[in-house]
């Protein structure tokens, strides 16, 4: 072969038939900073407090196949209900690598964390991805339902600081997002799992061996392209804590499941993030069925109708109009999506307007709606990380971000210095009780980061916990009505707690709350001063 | 009978004259004769292999001209129609070779390069591609077809940055052109700065009247500033100028189903669906329309046609600008 053949395919960009939707978006450009004050600091103090693991998830310098890639998501779950919430991290393992790997549990000791891994029996080692969350036996302890590739497995708490694991069926299937849910409103978890893909080493080609085995020209793992769809299974809850199967559906490669009522019908719908392949919305249709309704609900590709890499789903009322909008991020060469939801369950991509469209060149993971300096607007988080470790001229780690609501459907990139890994899940809670939101991080061949929220804003805010899984709770301070959900799984497969936290800007007081139950009863509830958790029951509110 | 004494060089001649009287066949078979006298002869094999260009026969030309190249790989002509015949067959890898042997014997050909840019670029070499348009545009700074060859070739490489810094250079040349102010609010308007993507699309228009794309876009920049009259306003005109515009179309439905006019809007993505009924997308918003309409029923069967043109189609939906680019 003569030299300039050589220098040729060196150079040349193969974009054609690779294994991940991308659109070579460039990045939008940045409005000019509005200099408005952000006094939010974010610490990483996960060794400070006592965080120290390790993730694994396949081989660290190279990657032969998809299964290693995707990493695993991160709990906050308050397991032993004293009121501060402890860490759990899903942790995947190496092929041929007998024990390494296994999930952690660290236990909340006002603000330090405790390995209680083994003696809670959480330690299983194996293709960890996800975890949910919810209390399926209706004992008042959380349970923890955690996706393999491979056999999933429910660890029942036994509310004795420890786990039984609960055998689940294997069918040798790769599963990812997972949500409880009360989908038919008989007052029992059910529960939703998303699987990826139909992964089988023995044919899935090596890398470089197919189209859908390439990056920009080099060769690369193998997929989701060109490997069978994955898909979701709804498994109806008996409420003892055992499930049965209702519903299969197959066609798209399922990551973040999320569930809850998108359209104020009353009835839990469910969201899944599709990898380069259109994103699912299952409506509920009340009478135990659902309808798939993506694409007429505007959520399943970008504004252009383009499928998109979709990876993680934040859920929350962004524009305070009381209603819940969607944030999905996605691989690579593609903006986020921006879903407002404008009524009825009808959503429009803003994330062009709403400036978010800064930093398409990484391939983004977890992500959250979260007020961080407590001014009433819910600001966004988002980790991200490549997929493809010691790829020429794309890093691996890659930088977070943290887009500071402005109000007025408007975001600016704050540019703080929030660490970089190649980060996947994601959670957020207040860890130490202070009153303001906290990170956690999965980061992958590393220890988890834990950011501190050292903010000092002034501003007043208000917890509230009490309500299950698909639960919407809208409080009124101030002049606004901020509407937030209780997820079982959101961010990228990943728990943020139990407890819903609204920042109140400079309002004193809270005028009032609103709680929309999965059973489909709202209550109304009067709440006495700020800067405070408050426990909500049902039935003890107007109705 | 007089040609049969004769030798390769007079046959070719003769056929030659022949060719110029029109008598395209009988020359055809006195260059035959001449390569079986002398398999090398360069001008009967380059002579066979245009005349089956000419013919439309590109098979049989690339196979004379590939002969001609080998015999003679010091002629231009025969390499660069070789290069031709052959990117026409879509070999695009063996036309580029043979571009890359026409470019060695004239290194200064910048419309050589301009093909070789296109060429590069179809065959997804798009740093080759953007190299080689730039090359070109050293050679002639005046020709803003190369500019636009040079910018296509970096935006088919990902290469905004690039490609904006040659919008805004053509422009300084050619500031009174329309489609280097298109070019320029175009590339604006992709970094989400739509305010100031807007004077250029109205330059354009002012420089241009028939121009529909500069419209479209202007159309868009008014749908995200939620002035929905505006905006239906400019996707029409644009409409005006090319009926068939999909993306246009598309944009005037965005701007009526915002302002609630969802029978407007079911109309007008209807006629998208006919004027260009193998694209998924009209389709897919159709079923949104419809859904908004409560007619879920149909708004599925609208989901379903759409996700069956994604699959079978997906070519359709990869929306070209409206004007193309020089090749």
């Amino acid at each position: 072969m003569s030299s300039w053949i050589l220098l040729w395919v060196a150079g040349a960009a193969i974009l054609a038939g690779q294994g991940m939707a991308t659109q070579g978006a460039a990045a939008a450009a940045r409005t000019k900073p509005s200099g408005r004050p952000f006094a939010v600091k974010l610490v990483d103090v996960a060794a400070q407090v006592g965080l120290r693991a390790r993730f694994v998830s396949g081989g660290e310098t190279a990657k032969k196949y998809i299964v290693e890639a995707n990493g695993s998501g991160v709990a906050f779950v308050d397991y032993d209900n004293d009121g501060w919430d402890d860490v759990f991290l899903v942790n995947g393992t190496r092929f041929g690598a007998g024990s390494v790997g296994g999930n952690y549990l660290f236990r909340n000791e006002k603000g330090r964390f405790v390995d209680v891994t083994k003696a809670a029996g959480m330690g299983r080692v194996g293709g960890g991805n996800g975890a949910c969350v919810g209390d399926v036996d209706r004992d008042g302890f959380d349970d923890v339902f955690v996706t393999y590739w491979g056999a999933n497995v429910l660890f029942r708490n036994t509310g004795k600081g420890g786990f039984r694991a609960a055998a689940w069926p294997d069918r040798g299937e790769w599963s990812t997002g997972c949500s409880f849910v009360d989908y038919d409103r008989d007052g029992g978890l059910d529960l939703v799992v998303s699987r990826y893909l139909g992964f089988d080493m023995a044919k899935v080609p090596l890398p470089g061996a197919a189209a859908n085995c390439q990056w920009k020209g080099a060769p690369v793992f193998c997929g989701p392209r060109g490997l069978p769809f994955g898909g979701l299974t709804l498994y109806k809850g008996k409420g003892d804590g055992t499930f049965t199967e209702v519903m299969r559906r197959e066609g798209f490669y399922g990551f973040t499941a999320v569930a809850v009522d998108l359209n104020e019908d009353g009835w839990a719908d469910i969201y899944v993030a599709s990898d380069s392949s259109p994103s699912v919305m299952l409506r509920n249709n009340r009478d135990g069925t659902f309808a798939e309704l993506g694409a007429e609900t505007g959520v399943a590709f970008n504004e252009h109708g383009y499928e998109q890499g979709g990876m993680g789903v934040a859920v929350g009322d962004f524009d305070n109009d009381g209603r819940l909008d969607l944030m999905k991020t996605n691989f690579a060469g593609d903006y986020p999506n921006l879903y407002r939801n404008i009524g009825g369950g009808i959503f429009e991509d803003v994330v062009m307007k709403a400036g978010l469209a800064v930093n398409p060149q990484y391939v983004a993971w977890g992500v959250g709606f979260v007020d961080f300096d407590n001014d009433g607007w819910l600001d966004v988080f988002q980790v991200n990380g490549h997929v493809f470790p010691g790829l020429a001229g794309e890093a691996y780690a890659n930088p977070r971000f943290l887009y500071r609501n402005l109000g007025g459907g408007k975001f600016e990139e704050m540019g703080l210095a929030l660490g970089r890994g190649s980060s996947r899940g994601t959670a957020f809670a207040d860890f130490d009780n202070d009153g303001d939101v906290d990170v956690l991080i999965m980061n992958m061949h590393e220890g988890p980061s834990l950011l501190r929220n050292d903010s000092a804003t002034g501003n007043g805010w208000l917890q509230i916990v009490g309500p299950g899984p698909g639960a919407v709770v809208t409080v009124d301070a101030g002049g606004r009505k901020q509407a937030q959900a209780v997820l079982s799984q959101s961010s990228f497969l990943s728990y943020s707690g139990r407890r819903l936290h609204f920042g109140l800007g400079k309002a004193g007081k809270v005028d009032g709350v609103t709680v929309a139950w999965p059973s489909g009863r709202t209550e109304k509830f009067l709440v006495e001063g700020v800067n405070k958790l408050v426990k909500l029951e049902e039935g003890k509110g107007t109705r | 009978m007089l040609a049969l004494l004769q030798g390769p060089d007079a046959l070719s001649a003769q056929a030659l004259e022949l060719a110029s009287a029109g008598r395209i066949g009988e020359a055809v078979g006195l260059w035959r004769r001449a390569v079986e006298q002398a398999p090398g002869h360069f001008p009967s094999l380059f002579n066979l292999g245009f005349t089956a260009v000419r013919a439309g026969q590109d098979q049989e030309a690339a196979g004379w001209l590939r002969r001609a190249v080998t015999a003679n790989p010091r002629d231009f002509n025969s390499a660069y129609l070789l290069g031709t015949v052959l990117a026409r067959r879509n070999e695009t890898d063996a036309a580029l070779r043979a571009w890359r042997g026409a470019l060695a014997l004239q290194p200064g050909n910048r419309k050589l390069m301009q093909v070789m840019s296109v060429e590069y670029s179809k065959g997804r070499y798009f740093a080759e591609a953007a190299r080689m348009a730039e090359a070109a545009l050293q050679l002639a700074p005046e020709e803003q077809a190369l500019y636009l060859v040079a910018i296509k070739a970096r935006q088919d490489a990902g290469q905004h940055d690039e490609a904006f810094a040659l919008a805004r250079r053509a422009l300084a040349k050619f500031p009174a052109s329309a489609r280097a102010n298109f070019e320029v609010g175009f590339h604006l308007h992709k970094l989400g700065r739509w305010d100031e993507a807007m004077p250029y699309f109205e330059k354009a228009i002012a420089a241009e009247a028939g121009y529909e794309e500069p419209h479209y876009f202007r159309g868009d920049v008014l749908l995200r500033r939620e002035d929905f009259d505006g905006a239906a306003g400019a996707f029409r005109t644009a409409l005006e100028k090319r009926p068939d515009y999909t993306v246009a179309r598309l944009g005037l439905a965005r701007a009526l189903m915002a302002q609630g006019k969802l029978e407007g809007a079911v109309a007008e993505l209807q006629e998208a669906t006919r004027r260009d009924e193998g694209n998924a997308q009209p389709y897919l918003l159709l079923s949104q329309a419809l859904f908004r309409m409560g007619k879920t029923e149909e708004a599925r069967v609208a989901k379903e046609t759409s996700q069956r043109l994604r699959t079978a189609r997906p070519e359709a939906m990869n929306v070209p600008q409206a004007r193309p680019f020089p090749q």
